[in-house]
């Protein structure tokens, strides 16, 4: 319950909150992990209450798996990425508070998006204006709150924020970009492997 | 038990059989199955829309086999003008094959080379595009030799142009529309004297970024190697009843059908229209779409080279139906080079390597079909109905049949229906549109109700969520006290860490 007091507060007075957030032991892992798996439901349950004429997706194209991957690989990335460029240019955030904070930075998300995504049920494609100005407000909402966290755990001022951001996003994608040529390095070899038990199999 | 009564058995018998007989030599195996592309872009079974019917290569007839022929054009009354390029003349038959007369084989002025393509205006006469002789042989009705149309010489044709007429079409003011093999500016616009008027209806080159970008680094010498970028080169042409010029372009992956309205301007594609199969059925390559013919309905049928198959679409661009293919039977082709349709939807396919020409007829299906899509292209969308609920009937995977039910209960202020049929066709704008006159029509009807609702819920949240809300936070206030630190203490909490 605690966790739902938080999310109120991190809603109405951010700057506080993440103030309180570095405060020992208010930053907890169950939290974030709490956090995530509500930001993965409400994106589930947003696709499933789209209305009919807004629906971008076939229903077979959706894939819990896949979105859920979409939720963790990003903010995961950003945490340690952001830790990590933080750290090297004199942040005082430590790890968890990055971590948490960032899952506390998806409340916007989470409260909002399935009231927003109802309203696809009841406006015509006319009328995607409206609908697509709330989703606008949620992204921009989630965004602040992202700046904000990197303002207030590491103590920057504005300039150095937004160099923080850039230099996060830069880390994030060069983090994917390693793990993208491991997994294909590591696929080939296990084949090899494979291949090779294959071989010696069929030749004995 | 008599004999009477065997006999009756008997005929009985016989007549059963022949009942069940019957259909089977009708609809008899088809070489190609019926398909068509959901809205998906998946392709999925269908009924097939023409089926073969013969062919005719000329083989122990009065005219002689057929070499190579390139073009076919079907006259007002039903003729058929064949150009048989390999033999160097034009044939005129009949629809059903009968020889009525021979162009151009006759030694003179009139001696044909090749000609690729022939043209025949309302009063009878004879254009032919003379390929190798590079010029436009004419001839008057009784076949005798009438006069030439030389190469046209202007300025604006270039230095390296080439004259290679192979696909012409005379329009009703007596210009001459030409295309010319290796051309990319377009069909040459020639008046009945010769003199070239201008290029007509040319294929622009789209914009490339690799290109912009090889363009940006390369060096001069560099950029005097890269080939330039032409526009794409027109196949053929074809003239419908209105006098709208259809024509069909080699290579390319988008809008190789286009309809010309008289400034040369496609009027047919808005955006990027795709034209014969998708890459799930077909081959890996891009079709290669050599002819175009359109009927009365507006119904365009291509042919492609590489598939050897038909395409129709109706005049919206709905796909209708595919046949034909690769292969040695019937029904089958294997060099595609012209098709075209006599007055009662027969079509006529020219089949370049076997040097024959191969007929499709309308199965009852496509009959419907046609009969239905031209109701529906008129917009007479109740009257089609019926029709397309039989459509369907027959085969429930024709997407197009979905969507002009839907269309027909928009009409018909069943709005409802409506969103049920265009949520079938997946067709997202036209059920939002009928999803609102749904919406104004529930307002209308249960106003009371929702002005009650309205007037409720304000209530309930006026009076009872705020005292609610109060509850809720003395009740976490009291667990989650602890956890609270006022934002004063931060400052001092910090350096407590770090020292």
């Amino acid at each position: 319950m605690n966790t739902l007091r938080m999310m109120g507060k991190v809603l109405r007075h951010p700057n506080e909150f993440y103030y309180d957030l570095q405060a020992p032991g208010a930053a907890r892992w169950s939290h974030a992990i709490l956090l995530i798996f509500l930001a993965f439901a409400a994106r589930m349950l947003s696709i499933l209450v789209t209305g009919y004429a807004f629906e971008t997706w076939e229903p077979y194209e959706i894939s819990f798996l896949f979105e859920f991957v979409w939720i963790v690989v990003p903010w995961m990335s950003w945490s340690i990425s952001n830790w990590a460029v933080s750290t090297i240019l004199d942040g005082e955030g430590k790890f968890k508070e990055i971590v948490v904070g960032s899952a506390y930075a998806l409340v916007p998300y989470i409260v909002l998006i399935v009231p927003v995504t109802l309203l696809t049920n009841v406006l015509s494609l006319d009328e995607a204006s409206t609908y697509r100005l709330f989703m606008t407000i949620i992204q921009l909402w989630v965004v602040l709150l992202f700046l904000i966290k990197v303002r207030v755990l590491h103590d920057f001022e504005i300039g150095k924020v937004i160099w923080i951001t850039i230099l996060t996003l830069v880390g994030m994608f060069i983090m994917w970009f390693v793990c993208f040529i491991l997994y294909g390095l590591i696929d080939e070899f296990v084949n090899f492997i494979i291949n090779l038990f294959k071989e010696i199999n069929f030749r004995t | 038990m008599g004999y009477a009564f065997t006999r009756a058995y008997r005929l009985f018998i016989a007549a059963l059989c022949l009942a069940v007989l019957m259909p089977v030599a009708v609809y008899a195996d088809s070489p190609y199955e019926g398909y068509i592309y959901n809205n998906l872009e998946d392709d999925v079974h269908s009924i097939n829309g023409y089926l073969y019917l013969d062919s005719w290569d000329g083989f122990g007839t009065e005219a002689g086999p057929l070499n190579a022929p390139e073009d076919i054009f079907v006259a007002a009354n039903d003729h058929l003008y064949i150009a048989d390029s390999g033999n160097n003349r034009i044939l005129l038959l009949d629809d059903e094959f009968e020889l009525i007369r021979i162009f151009g084989d006759a030694e003179g002025p009139g001696k044909l080379n090749t000609p690729k393509g022939v043209f025949v205006s309302e009063d009878g006469t004879v254009y032919v595009a003379d390929t190798n002789n590079k010029r436009i042989a004419v001839f008057n009705a009784d076949g005798s030799f009438a006069r030439e149309i030389p190469e046209p010489k202007s300025t604006l044709l270039g230095d390296n142009f080439v004259y290679s007429p192979s696909k012409l079409i005379v329009d009703k003011r007596g210009y001459l529309f030409v295309v010319s093999n290796g051309t990319t500016n377009g069909l040459l616009q020639i008046s009945q004297n010769g003199e070239f008027e201008s290029f007509f209806g040319g294929n622009r080159v789209s914009f490339n970024w690799t290109r912009l970008l090889l363009r940006w680094f390369a060096s001069e010498e560099q950029r005097a190697q890269i080939v330039a970028e032409r526009p794409l080169e027109i196949s053929n042409l074809y003239q419908d009843s209105e006098g709208f010029i259809y024509t069909t372009t080699l290579g390319g992956e988008y809008n190789q059908v286009k309809r010309l309205s008289p400034v040369g301007v496609d009027t047919l594609n808005h955006g990027n229209v795709w034209y014969g199969d998708y890459y799930v059925s077909g081959p890996f390559s891009l079709p290669a779409f050599v002819d175009v013919t359109v009927d009365r309905n507006g119904l365009i049928t291509i042919i492609d080279q590489n598939t050897n198959k038909a395409f129709q679409y109706n005049k919206l661009g709905y796909l209708l139906f595919i046949f034909g293919g690769t292969g040695e039977q019937n029904g089958l082709m294997k060099t595609v080079s012209a098709i075209d349709q006599t007055s009662d939807g027969t079509m006529y396919i020219v089949d370049n390597s076997r040097g024959r020409i191969d007929r499709f007829r309308t199965t009852p299906f496509g009959d419907l079909v046609h009969q239905a899509s031209a109701l529906y292209v008129e917009g007479r969308y109740e009257e089609a109905e019926e029709l397309w609920r039989e459509v369907l009937r027959y085969n429930s995977n024709y997407d197009m049949a979905y969507h002009a039910i839907g269309k027909a209960m928009y009409k018909a202020e069943r709005y409802e229906e409506a969103m049920q049929y265009f949520k079938l066709a997946r067709s997202r704008a036209d059920y939002s549109q009928a999803f609102k006159e749904y919406r104004k029509e529930l307002m209308r009807e249960h106003f009371e109700w929702i002005l009650v609702g309205i007037v409720v819920l304000f209530l309930l949240i006026r009076y009872l969520l705020p005292p609610f809300i109060r509850k809720l936070r003395a009740w976490f206030g009291a667990s989650g006290a602890k956890a609270q630190l006022p934002a004063g203490n931060q400052a001092a909490v910090k350096e407590g860490e770090a020292g």
